[in-house]
């Protein structure tokens, strides 16, 4: 095969071999020789025919469209540019419909990163054949092996795991269905069909913003990036658009020369930050207590919108003093009261979980939000009041004090934001990050519930983590898990990594620590956890389309005691990653330019597809093919194997092995991933009348939504925003009481005191590790994709870097460029440290995802890091708020690390490593 | 002279610093052998070392109507196009993935760096290519005269048959936006995309840019974004005017939020970004466009409309770019050149 280089030169080197090739130049020309006296190049010039050189460079055969699955919420359409059967560039295809004539359009969507996939289709990192592992888990020696041989030993595997130990000892990680929902499904369906554990991403990520399933009863709702071009006042807080939301970014610097003003907040002046009218240098994990300062002056200056917070939300809602909990009928759970103003009347609220009512709309009532008074012998009061209560501390002076901000900027910052509408909290990781995310989501979606922003155009708390929103949802769910959710076994990750691993909080919550709430989770059934007994251990792990040793929190235990414990760890993939590295199967996947598949965000309103711009390269096969032949392989050893039908007693199922290619292509239903991808585009609204095919002539825009799953229409000539169904056409909230809820009565929140949004300040051990250790989304990643890609590696300094304020490397003789160590009590790393004027003192940043093979002398960037499980969020049994795979569960936070930094030197025999040019034995030659 | 002159304008308040214009400029032309280290098109951060390292400190350009050329930046000041040992790592069970050399230096190295003044940090991204000069040094410079300017479009190439690799030009250059093919021997640069434009479509650094901050079109063209810009709204302007090259490269000049516990007061009083800097770069006239720029911002966050803010938000393609179709020019043998004429 012909490699790029070799179609390069043809352009480029070869068609100039004529003139003096290898030759340098340095001589003084002797201009007498020349015979151009008459030339007047800025005027005319006669030998212009060379200029073909580069029309011809800019050729091709054949352009095909494809994407990319990185769970980078971007979802760009790409044209891939073939010449001479090889794939030698890429450029958008930036043909998204518009939306309608004044907003500016989605086009050109793509970053960077998207412009050089190709450089992974013939990278280096590129896996080419099955491989099983000879030397030790990640020292990299493998043999090659045959799909057959490969097959056949993970698929013993697995059934020798189901027979011995129970089919929840082999966990299944994919991340993300829809950035590729037919790769997804492939095995999701295997995992349904032979019991398999299928573990969350979304919370174990920490990109699941708590406060939304809480507050809100939803998994992520956000508006399409058009949107914000609605917006007069938008807040960027915790999110580096600049850096994280590439193709969406301008719609913020365009709405601001349309009449918007933009606000960061942030403690870093980031990329964003440079584009701001208000910057709000804030100091790390305070800014709830910015968000409920802004509240305070919002209420106190009556600047909330009165009707709105009424009907929408349950400030007017009665408590009971005494007992903290929502005045209720004796006995229900689920109903609720406010009291009339107009008739002073104590009222059933419309619309929550018990009530007959399936509207909101008040009916002509005015509840009352300031009530207080004496209910059938008990002091009764609003939510409001209480609210009122809990925000007496968060006074501007006091706040400014916490957050390091000036109190000019808090007084303006919230007397724009209660009056400019409509306003957007545009919100990222790295607010969402922190251990008490679920408090710092309440206290902001509060804000745009106050001034009555969420649910219109242009307003609202719009969250943007992760690639989570599959559109087509109802079509993907039946594909994923036939059977129903009820017949698979779901697993959240962070609780699953936790108890499996070495991990260990040495943090108090209400003097009790994490395992005595995880112990009592699982016991109330609201928190599942497997193996179901205790005593087995998980076995086996397949992993594909993410890279979870990499990324996962807490490194070093896991390591030293998940990995360990693991007998058999598949990894599917297109490169050799940290965690295909760390297996003992390693298959070569299809690269995004080599398959069938589908594409959608929460980003925009489009679906366009993944295409086969050449079969898959070397050896490898699409992940559905992989899971079609894995399923196969089973099948065939069950049959061979004579092995009895196993009986699934948690749900009662008769597993029959051989059958279970059978039941994985749907009775021969689905033959190809073309089928797959037809089916979830037939069975959702979202894509109704839409086949695969059609989805080669470019982006479509969802024509319909699945009212249960979203919040709005899509509406032709508007840009999506959520909640509409519930703001215009007052349906019910999916919470417990059918409003917006800020009120928790759940026991375990008033144990904690949490009821209400409240400031909590980051988990501390500050005296003894002075930095934070701060490992944002960037630029030049996607969580761990492109972390190796040579193009992207020149363009910063080829090794992973830690930032660091000039004034905290000069206390500690640390300068530009030198190598340091960040540790802590839980792991360190080795690296080199770059000095950034814009970090904030006492914090140290490295952008997220290197991989642990690359660069680094010693550890990983999740080295110092350990997973600690927030008890709040181990809840369930409560109206909206119950275990749900990505939608409800413990997050797998990490901002609250705390960190030292050292300058470093390296060891002899890491100064081998770092000189190696010159023996440069194996090195790549490209 | 010649006919018509493309330009390009860059709104450097919404630049994202993302580096798709180098990616799309590297993967289209400079992906060939001897041109690993080269990118016509680099986003630098400002203040900063730049791309080569102090490109804007070396010389170059006219003083009183004569060549001023400067030293030749060296291999170091372009920093390193270096290898990494992935198949020793990944399949030969060798040691830890690096470079192949210690890394001194790369064309972004000092990203998002900036200055502190009285405390706070400032900066902005300045992507650069050949400024396809009115006055182009590089081809005063050529003894061979290999250097050209392009009758129907103003734009400056260098002739890559008749290059001898001299490199006078790469002294020229006050922007340093040459660069030397060793393996070739010949002087390569920005080619401002004319297969493409040849053919109505624009250059790939600003197609590809999410940011939507490239404006392209033929700056005598009135009814082209580029000319309103430069001539009508009078908001952009070119680097280093005093270099004598004319540039039809053209910026909205950059301005950073104000200093903390400023909020509500001008970016002119007490800015964080210190106007001299930009005066350096831009000349004097950019103060008075940063004012003017902040009137128009005020007036549209107050309810009115600013007709060059909307123009600046760049709604679509159509908006941004102007581009006359001209197939006849796509195989040009420098017979005689046809009008121009709007597709
Ligand atoms: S692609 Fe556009 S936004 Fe990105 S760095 Fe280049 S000019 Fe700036
Ligand atoms: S920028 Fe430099 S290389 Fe380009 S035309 Fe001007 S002088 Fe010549
Ligand atoms: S105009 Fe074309 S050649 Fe010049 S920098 Fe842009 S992409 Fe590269």
């Amino acid at each position: 095969m012909k490699s790029r280089r070799d179609i390069l030169k043809l352009a480029g080197a070869a068609a100039m071999a004529a003139s003096v090739p290898g030759c340098r130049k340095t001589e003084k020309p002797l201009l007498e020789s020349f015979s151009t006296a008459t030339l007047d190049p800025l005027h005319s010039y006669p030998y212009r025919s060379w200029e073909d050189l580069y029309r011809k460079q800019w050729t091709w055969d054949k352009v095909v469209r494809s994407t990319h699955s990185a769970n980078c919420t971007g979802s760009c359409s790409w044209r891939v540019y073939v010449r001479e059967g090889v794939m030698v560039r890429e450029e958008q295809a930036a043909d998204y419909p518009k939306i309608n004539a004044t907003l500016p359009d989605y086009n050109p969507r793509g970053c960077q990163k998207g412009a050089c996939f190709v450089e992974y289709v013939y990278g280096p990192q590129r896996l080419k054949s099955p491989l099983i592992r000879v030397g030790a888990r990640g020292e990299g020696k493998w043999r090659k092996a045959s799909w057959d041989e490969a097959l056949t030993l993970i698929a013993d595997k697995l059934l020798d795991n189901i027979y011995n130990y129970g089919p929840d000892t082999n966990a299944f990680f994919s991340v993300i269905p829809a950035m590729s929902p037919v790769s997804f499904c492939a095995g999701s369906r295997l995992a349904h069909y032979i019991g398999g554990v299928f573990c969350s991403f979304y919370d174990w990520y920490c990109d699941l913003p708590p406060g939304e399933p809480l507050t809100w009863g939803v998994q992520t709702e956000a508006c399409e990036t058009a949107d914000w071009f609605n917006s007069r006042y938008i807040v960027l807080w915790g999110s580096n658009i600049s850096q994280t939301r590439i193709p969406d970014a301008h719609f913020a610097y365009e709405a601001r020369y349309n009449g918007a003003k933009l606000v960061c907040i942030s403690p870093d002046f980031n990329s964003s930050a440079v584009h701001a009218d208000l910057f709000l240098q804030i100091n790390p994990g305070t800014d709830a207590a910015l968000a409920l300062a802004v509240a305070k002056h919002i209420i106190d200056s009556k600047l909330y919108d009165e009707p709105y917070i009424k009907e929408q939300t349950d400030l007017p809602l009665l408590v009971v003093k005494e007992t903290g909990r929502f005045l209720r009928p004796e006995g229900v759970a689920d109903v609720f009261y406010y009291r009339d103003a107009k008739s002073g009347q104590v009222k059933e609220a419309p619309g929550s979980m018990g009530s007959k009512t399936k509207s909101i709309s008040l009916g002509g009532d005015d509840p009352d939000l300031h009530a207080r008074f004496t209910h059938n012998g008990k002091e009764v009061v609003t939510v409001f009041e209480l609210l009122k209560e809990k925000l007496a501390p968060y006074t501007i002076e006091a706040v400014a004090a916490q957050t390091g901000l000036a109190e000019n900027d808090i007084r303006l910052f919230a007397q724009e934001f209660g009056t400019r509408r409509p306003a957007m909290i545009i919100h990222g990781a790295g607010t969402n990050h922190w251990f008490h995310n679920d408090l710092i989501n309440r206290a902001f979606i509060l804000l745009v519930a106050l001034t009555g922003n969420v649910g219109r155009n242009g307003g609202g708390f719009n969250h943007y983590v992760g690639q989570e929103r599959i559109w087509p949802e109802r079509g993907f769910r039946a594909y994923a898990f036939p059977e129903g959710p009820k017949k698979q076994r779901f697993q959240n990750t962070t609780l699953w990594t936790y108890v499996h691993s070495s991990n260990k909080d040495p943090h108090l919550y209400n003097g009790k620590p994490i395992e005595h709430y995880i112990e009592e989770s699982i016991k109330n059934g609201w928190m599942p956890l497997y193996p179901k007994n205790r005593k087995q251990k998980p076995r086996a792990m397949i992993i594909w389309r993410a890279n979870y040793l990499n990324q996962a929190k807490g490194n070093e235990y896991i390591l030293n005691s998940l990995w360990k414990d693991l007998d058999l760890i598949v990894d599917i993939n297109f490169r050799m990653d940290t965690t295909a590295l760390h297996s003992d199967v390693v298959l070569p996947a299809a690269t995004y330019y080599e398959k069938i598949d589908l594409n959608t965000t929460d980003c925009h309103s489009y679906i366009h597809p993944f295409s086969k711009v050449l079969d898959p390269l070397y050896d490898s096969k699409t992940d559905w093919e992989i899971f079609k032949e894995l399923s196969a392989k089973i099948s065939q050893r069950a049959t061979e194997r004579d092995l009895k039908p196993y009986r699934d007693e948690q749900f009662g199922w008769e597993r029959d092995f051989t059958r279970t290619y059978f039941q994985w292509s749907g009775q021969g239903k689905f033959k190809s991933d073309e089928d797959a991808a037809n089916f979830i585009l037939a069975n959702s609204p979202e894509t109704k009348g839409m086949q695969y095919g059609m989805l080669q002539q470019g982006p479509r825009r969802f024509v319909a939504t699945d009212e249960e799953a979203w919040t709005s229409d899509i509406k032709p000539g508007q840009a999506y925003t959520p909640f509409q169904h519930q703001v215009e056409r007052k349906k019910p909230w999916r919470t417990l009481t059918g409003r917006q809820q800020f009120y928790i009565d759940h026991p375990w929140f008033l144990e904690l005191g949490e009821q209400l949004p409240i400031y909590r300040q980051p988990l501390a051990e500050s005296a003894k590790y002075p930095f934070f250790w701060n490992t944002p989304h960037g630029r030049w990643s996607i969580h761990s994709t492109w972390r190796d890609s040579r193009y992207q590696l020149r363009l910063q300094r080829g090794i992973p870097i830690v930032y660091m304020h000039p004034d905290d490397a000069k206390e500690r003789g640390i300068r530009d460029n030198d190598w340091v160590k960040v540790f802590n009590d839980h792991g360190h790393l080795v690296t080199k440290v770059q000095i950034l004027p814009g970090e904030k003192r006492r914090r140290l940043t490295m952008y997220h995802g290197w991989e642990r093979y690359l660069g680094f002398l010693q550890g990983g960037w999740q080295a110092p890091t350990y997973v600690k499980i927030k008890p709040t969020q181990l809840v369930g049994g409560y109206g909206h708020v119950n275990f749900r795979l990505n939608y409800w569960g413990p997050t797998g936070n990490n901002r609250d690390i705390r960190v030292d930094i050292a300058k470093y030197t390296p060891t002899a025999a890491e100064m081998k490593v770092i000189l190696r040019s010159r023996d440069r034995k194996g090195a790549e030659k490209a | 002279m010649f006919q018509h002159q493309y330009a390009m304008v860059l709104d450097l308040n919404k630049c994202l610093g993302c580096q798709t214009c180098t990616m799309a400029c590297k993967k289209l032309w400079t992906d060939g052998d001897g041109m690993d280290y080269m990118y016509w098109n680099n986003v630098e951060t400002r203040p900063g070392q730049g791309y080569p390292r102090k490109w804007d400190q070396i010389g170059g350009g006219f003083e009183n109507g004569k060549l001023r050329p400067s030293e030749i930046p060296s291999r170091e000041d372009y920093g390193q196009p270096f290898q990494y040992n992935y198949e020793e790592r990944m399949f030969q069970g060798g040691l830890q993935v690096m470079p192949h050399e210690p890394v001194e230096n790369t064309p972004n190295w000092d990203e998002d760096v900036g200055a502190l003044m009285l405390g706070e940090n400032y900066y902005f991204y300045l992507p650069r290519l050949c400024n396809h000069c009115t006055n182009p040094a590089c081809l005063a410079a050529c003894p061979r005269n290999a250097i050209y300017k392009r009758e129907e479009d103003g734009i400056v190439l260098i002739d890559q048959e008749r290059c001898e690799g001299y490199r006078y030009c790469m002294r020229a250059c006050p922007y340093k936006k040459i660069y030397f093919n060793e393996l070739l021997g010949k002087a390569q640069k920005c080619i401002f995309c004319y297969p493409r434009l040849e053919k109505g479509e624009v250059n790939a650094c600003a197609r590809q840019c999410p940011g939507r901050l490239r404006f392209v079109g033929l700056l005598d063209d009135p009814g082209s974004a580029v000319h309103k810009l430069v001539h009508v709204y009078k908001v952009a302007l070119g680097l280093f005017p005093e270099k004598g090259t004319e540039p039809n490269v053209f910026y909205v000049p950059p301005f950073n939020p104000p200093r903390r516990g400023n909020y509500g007061k001008s970016i002119l009083d007490d800015p964080r970004m210190p106007l001299d800097y930009l005066v350096y770069l831009f000349g004097e006239q950019v103060t008075d466009v940063i004012r003017r720029l902040e009137a128009e911002l005020k007036k549209a966050q107050d309810g009115a409309p600013s007709e060059v803010l909307q123009l600046l938000i760049g709604r679509d393609e159509e908006v941004r770019y102007q581009i006359p179709k001209r197939e006849s020019l796509v195989q040009i043998t420098n017979a005689q050149i046809q009008p121009l004429r709007r597709a």
